[in-house]
């Protein structure tokens, strides 16, 4: 690793935190807004469903998200404030379909102590202020004048210190708050403030309640008529205002989020900790409430949001498991719940842990997370690149072509498979028993080599082959019209579609041929100067059937022209540059831009924009997909086309927002790829491969692939053994909190592929499982599982008591080797050097794996490290331990072989809790080892610092792509790391130089790409805690740099003349990195 | 709080007509469903985002306390100087926002002694405010010593401590 870091996001965070409905981007539409974390979602509700608008990055941790409608507006404005202390007041602006901004500031104090529930931030409903409490004892006040335009901020002492929630009160005629605290009892009450704009301070609100539910900690304010305020407990639900207080009893639960359902607030969702939907109504007459009902509804992810959107269709956000949508049906199912979910989206967070295996063995690594936690636990597959469902397969050594035909024009499916060879070509049909057989089409030619089939209007089939083209029935199968190549030439290049075909000969001949019925007839003919390497006339024009443009390939001096049709005359020459020849074409078209892609030999692929009347080439790129010659051909799935490059790493070419993806797929080395759209296989692609060809469906075209394996449970560690084929994990369940033992923790084994439990080990009551992994011993040569416990007692601050559990796979049974107890918490357990070591609580242990008398195996202590307060994080390499420490960071210790001792060798003094760094920073340190005296030597000098924004939870090596040893990537080494919200991210250790260059890059963009809101980039990646603010260090924001290939053309000529290099060149160094992950 | 007996409800009897006449404006109205929360278009902002110049909202960094003790003074000067016109109120005002700059520097000392001074709110010897401007700074020292608060700072300090004592 060096010390240059690249870090950038593979997977974006799921966890939703926020969510509201409102007329953001018009008057007249209706908005979903989800809170990421760090990144908006925007949904437009349409009578079909939701339709996604806007993914906006935030350069903060958003604290909290308020649409509001000040007055004389006629949309609603979005208020964001970050957990850095920034607000933003957002406003869509339709015409330039831009997001901007109104207002933004800074609301954080010099002094004050940060709020310990969270940040709280309201909007009068009046819209005369916006309320936040930020730090204890203060209300800060950011007032509107009358149009709606924001004024100096001011502070309010607030005397209750324990906050739990604010509110402000609908239908006052002076802005007033209901405030629910603590006492220094731990009593809970609520108190109403009236604001007074004019004297910047509170005036005694018209009423309070004292002596509440000792578990409330939720108000929710109750729109005109009513007005008042419901008070959320764990056993009571009360309504209170001025003039009425109504209880209801509830079954004790904590509710976690709730949702409006009426504009005049009579009903409302309630969500609880268990995932239960409860609705809760006010009953009332005319305005004057007369009591509250509640019922249960069903069961969702345990929400930390809820919307109700409309016409029965609610948006429920979790944070804990996947986000769904969800219809309140009027009449309930089977198990007697009104709750039916509609759509889930997945979610990742919380990833507790990770492993990166590759199971599949292709070189390319999968994530499988321990994800969601309580009922929402899950493991999940995170995968690079796209899968193929193999449905069946034959072995065929030596495909040199195939296509797909129909029986009849107007079939929607396909029937026959031609297969063609060195020397002969063969033709594979389903069956009336949907299976795949050999069949004959009388009159096609099946003892030469295919060059190119195709259908063809009036039930034809076409058949190329290196002599002629034969025009043949596709109901009788006979041969109906043939074309002979000239005496002396052979074909050898032909493409073709339902009406025309087109074929080049030896020295340079382009023939031009239509199709009529029964009938070839040679159009033009056109000589040209070099031999031609590939032709195509896929339609793109208006004619589905019939293309104007034919794009060709050339030897010798390695160009693409475009021809018209059927006059054949040249309209466009592209020197491709290089030596390297064209070895297939294509003309494509994708969101209704036209381009021409064009695959060179040694696995490059260049594009081109293609205006479609002028036939102008524009926007070249080129990308490296493999080494070897690529094959283009089109296929649809889910009702849009993609491109299939076959080579010898397969790539599927798409489009998504007017801009190409490029996407992997998960298969080496293909040959050649054709649809295959049968009856009994729909969708499905025939694929060429070694020696083999395979018929199956493709995933979803996208970049990363998640599959999701409920578990019902919290896994909390997880470890894969190759040998065995298996996953261990410890997990915990949750039963009825009334049952005696209402937590359960366990060790499970996973089979691999079908990720079925199929070995369990239940720890004892109290025993947590803390870490877990594969290893084996110096003198032993099976590998074992070793596990590590602790015993959490309810009434011990830290615990005393552990084991370390050694299992080994026998008969994918789980079978317990041997046990050794431990003087606490064993956070982690590394191999090393065939021994074992342990952290436990505040030491470092290490164990060796000594053979008794009897032939059973123990662990035996040998030394250990004390002078840590909890050693949460060991890596080792070699001689060397790094231990993370809970609060004293980094230290690094050796281990001496002769004298069986660890030593410390060198610490970072800064003490930086190290629960993954508590304020979501990054930092990497290093050894000082040219230091000149002993105490330099011992210091670990910080050398990068970066605000990262996410709560990292593990980090392990790996990559989550192929890694082919010809790119400029492959040996970039990549730290693979997992956060609270879901994210799956790459930190790529970067060689000097392309830092340097990067980091130019990073600063260009940084003035070209504003933060929404007036957020700053600068300030939002700098190292904070709460000691120090500095500007972030030997780390570079890949999201931003990345974001170039987003850009407009007159942006990023910009920023190339700013960096002076050429367009081009860029985007391909910044494309390379997006192979990173 | 009296709470009547604890009736839970399985799922499956009121909820239905309680679910009557849910909000709709004829959206997501289809039968079936369709949303993609995925594939969205990434906004990447790259015009000017900076507010408008009076949009940039900053603190009030006046110390509460101050703050509080000037908008007194304001007042009670407002009031007393309202019989003398309107242009006599100006003047206040200004002298107002000067003492406001002197109350600044001395934010910190008049700060530690702020709980005092709010504790004893209602202590009974108290000398009419307007002869508070009369009095030597002497007198105004054993007048804060005997409601036992801090005597330091300048004359118009000892004069706001004395006045929000008072009430």
């Amino acid at each position: 690793m060096s010390v240059w870091n690249y870090v950038v996001t593979a997977h974006k965070p799921t966890n939703v935190t926020h969510s509201c409905v409102g007329n953001f981007t018009g008057p007249q539409e209706l908005n979903l807004i989800i809170a990421k974390c760090t990144r908006i979602e925007i949904h437009l509700l349409m009578p079909q469903g939701l339709q996604p608008m806007l993914d906006l990055p935030i350069y903060g941790r958003i604290a909290t998200l308020e649409l509001f409608r000040p007055h004389g507006e006629t949309q609603d404005l979005l208020f964001i404030a970050t957990e850095r202390y920034k607000f933003c007041v957002l406003q869509w602006d339709a015409e330039a379909a831009e997001v901007i901004t109104r207002a933004m500031g800074d609301v954080s104090d010099r002094i004050g102590r940060p709020t310990d529930n969270g940040q709280i931030g309201i909007i009068d409903p009046d819209c005369r202020l916006i309320g936040l409490h930020l730090y204890d004892g203060l209300f800060k006040v950011i007032p509107f004048d009358n149009k709606g335009q924001l004024k100096e901020a001011f502070n309010i002492r607030l005397e209750e210190l324990q906050v739990l929630d604010i509110k402000f009160l609908y239908g006052c005629p002076k802005p007033t708050i209901v405030v629910l605290y603590q006492d220094n009892k731990d009593a809970r009450h609520v108190k109403t403030y009236e604001v007074s704009l004019k004297d910047k301070d509170f005036v005694e609100g018209p009423w309070s309640q004292n002596n509440l539910d000792n578990g409330a900690d939720l108000l929710i304010p109750v729109p005109p008529p009513l007005c008042g305020v419901l008070i959320i407990g764990e056993e009571t639900i009360v309504y209170c205002s001025a003039s009425a207080f109504k209880a209801i009893p509830i079954r004790p639960s904590i509710t976690r989020a709730y949702g409006r359902v009426d504009a005049d607030g009579s009903r409302y969702l309630l969500g609880d900790h268990n995932g239960f939907l409860h609705l809760l109504v006010i009953t009332h007459e005319k305005d004057k409430v007369t009591g509250l009902k509640i019922e249960l509804l069903g069961e969702t992810s345990i929400a930390s949001t809820i919307s109700y959107l409309d016409n029965g269709v609610v948006f429920v956000g979790s944070s804990s498991g996947d986000s769904q949508l969800i219809k309140l049906n009027l009449q309930p199912d089977a198990k007697g719940y009104y709750v039916e979910v509609l759509e889930r989206y997945v979610n990742l967070g919380p990833i507790v842990d990770f492993c990166v295996v590759d199971l599949e063995r292709q070189g390319q690594g999968q994530v499988v997370t321990c994800s969601g936690a309580y009922k929402d636990g899950s493991l999940r597959i995170v995968r690079n690149g796209i899968g193929i469902n193999e449905q069946a397969s034959v072995e065929l050594q030596g495909i040199k072509g195939m296509w797909s035909l129909r029986s009849a024009t107007e079939d929607p499916y396909d029937t026959f498979l031609v297969v063609s060879f060195i020397s002969e070509t063969r033709i594979l049909a389903m069956n009336l028993e949907d299976e795949l057989e050999e069949t004959e089409i009388e009159g096609f030619c099946s003892q030469v080599e295919s060059l190119f089939c195709h259908d063809a209007v009036y039930d034809q089939l076409v058949q190329v082959t290196s002599n002629s083209v034969r025009l043949v029935s596709s109901t009788s199968r006979e041969l109906r019209h043939e074309w002979f190549a000239p005496a002396g030439y052979s074909v050898n290049v032909a493409t073709a579609n339902a009406t025309q075909v087109l074929l080049a000969t030896g020295g340079g001949h382009l023939v031009y041929l239509e199709i009529g019925d029964g009938l070839l007839t040679e159009v033009k003919h056109a000589q040209l100067e070099y031999d031609i390497s590939c032709l195509d006339i896929n339609p793109i024009g208006d004619r589905p059937n019939y293309s104007q443009l034919a794009a060709v390939g050339m030897w010798t001096d390695i160009s693409v022209r475009i021809f018209s049709l059927p006059d054949l005359n040249l309209i466009k020459t592209e020197h491709l540059g290089g030596e390297i020849i064209p070895r297939s074409v294509l003309l494509c078209s994708f969101d209704g831009i036209s381009y021409l892609l064009c695959a060179l030999g040694d696995g490059h692929l260049l594009n081109y924009m293609l205006n479609t009347s002028t036939c102008e080439l524009t926007n070249r790129k080129k990308v490296s997909l493999g080494t070897q010659p690529i094959t283009l051909r089109t296929f649809s799935s889910k009702n849009a086309t993609h491109v299939f490059a076959a080579s010898d790493r397969p790539t599927v070419i798409y489009s998504s927002n007017k801009k190409l993806l490029y996407s992997n797929v998960n298969l080496k080395d293909v040959s050649h790829m054709c649809p295959f759209n049968s009856a009994a296989f729909p969708d499905s692609l025939a694929i060429a491969k070694e020696g083999e060809l395979t018929i199956g469906t493709i995933d979803d075209i996208q970049k990363l692939h998640i599959r999701s394996i409920p578990l019902g449970e919290h896994a909390r560690r997880i470890c894969h053994q190759e040998q065995t084929q298996t996953f261990a994990i410890c997990s915990l369940k949750y039963n009825q909190p009334s049952a005696e033992d209402h937590e359960m923790h366990f060790i499970r084994l996973l089979d691999d592929q079908t990720f079925e439990f199929i070995s369990t080990y239940p720890l004892d009551q109290f025993e947590w499982g803390c870490s877990i992994l594969s290893c084996s011993f110096s003198d032993d040569s099976n590998v074992y599982y070793c596990v590590g416990t602790a015993y959490v007692m309810p009434e011990e601050n830290e615990p005393t008591k552990g084991r370390i559990l050694v299992f080994v796979v026998e008969d994918g049974k789980l079978q317990l080797m041997a046990e050794k107890e431990t003087k606490g918490a064993v956070y982690s357990l590394n191999a090393f050097n065939g021994k074992l070591l342990a952290a436990i609580n505040q030491k470092i242990q290490l164990y060796k794996w000594m053979l008794r008398d009897d032939g059973s195996r123990e662990l035996q202590s040998e030394c250990g490290h004390h002078g840590h307060i909890l050693a949460l994080y060991v890596q080792t390499r070699g001689d060397f331990i790094v231990v993370g420490d809970l609060m004293k960071s980094i230290s690094l210790l050796i281990y001496k072989h002769e004298e069986g001792a660890i030593e410390e060798r060198a610490r970072d003094y800064n003490s930086n809790w190290m629960t993954a760094e508590n304020n979501f920073n990054l930092f990497t340190v290093r050894k000082n080892s040219e230091g000149a005296t002993d105490e330099e030597r011992g210091r670990l000098e910080v050398v990068g610092e970066y605000h990262l924004g996410e709560f990292v939870n593990r980090f392990r090596h790996g990559s989550l792509v192929m890694r082919l040893p010809d790119s400029d990537v492959g040996h970039i080494p990549t730290v693979i790391f997992g956060t609270v919200n879901g994210v799956i991210g790459v930190i790529a250790s970067l060689p000097y130089e392309q830092y340097i260059f990067l980091e130019k890059l990073q600063s260009i963009l940084r003035k070209v790409i504003k933060g929404v809101g007036g957020l700053s980039h600068e300030q939002w990646r700098s190292f904070y805690n709460e000691k120090k603010t500095v500007d972030a260090k030997n780390f570079l924001d890949g999201d931003l740099i990345e974001s170039f290939l987003d850009l407009g053309r007159n942006r990023t000529e910009e920023i190339s003349k700013a960096m002076g290099v050429p367009v081009e060149e860029l985007m391909k160094r910044v494309e390379e990195l997006t192979r990173l992950h | 709080m009296v709470a009547p007996a604890i009736r839970w409800v399985a799922p499956g009897d009121g909820a239905s007509k309680l679910l009557a006449n849910l909000p709709s404006r004829g959206l997501l109205s289809a039968n079936v469903v369709s949303s993609n929360l995925g594939g969205m278009r990434v906004y990447i902002c790259d015009h000017d985002t900076a507010p408008p110049e009076d949009q940039l909202i900053k603190t009030n960094q006046t110390n509460i306390l101050i703050r509080s003790l000037m908008l007194k003074n304001q007042k009670s000067d407002s009031l007393k100087k309202d019989a003398k016109g309107s242009t006599a109120n100006q003047v206040s005002r200004k002298r107002v926002a000067d003492r406001a700059l002197e109350g600044k520097a001395a934010g910190k000392k008049a700060m530690s002694s702020t709980q005092l001074g709010s504790n004893q709110e209602r202590s009974q010897s108290s000398v009419p405010d307007k002869d508070l401007q009369s009095l030597t700074v002497e007198k105004l020292r054993a007048l804060l010593k005997e409601k036992g608060l801090m005597q330091k700072g300048k004359k118009d300090e000892l004069i706001a401590r004395l006045r929000s004592a008072n009430g």
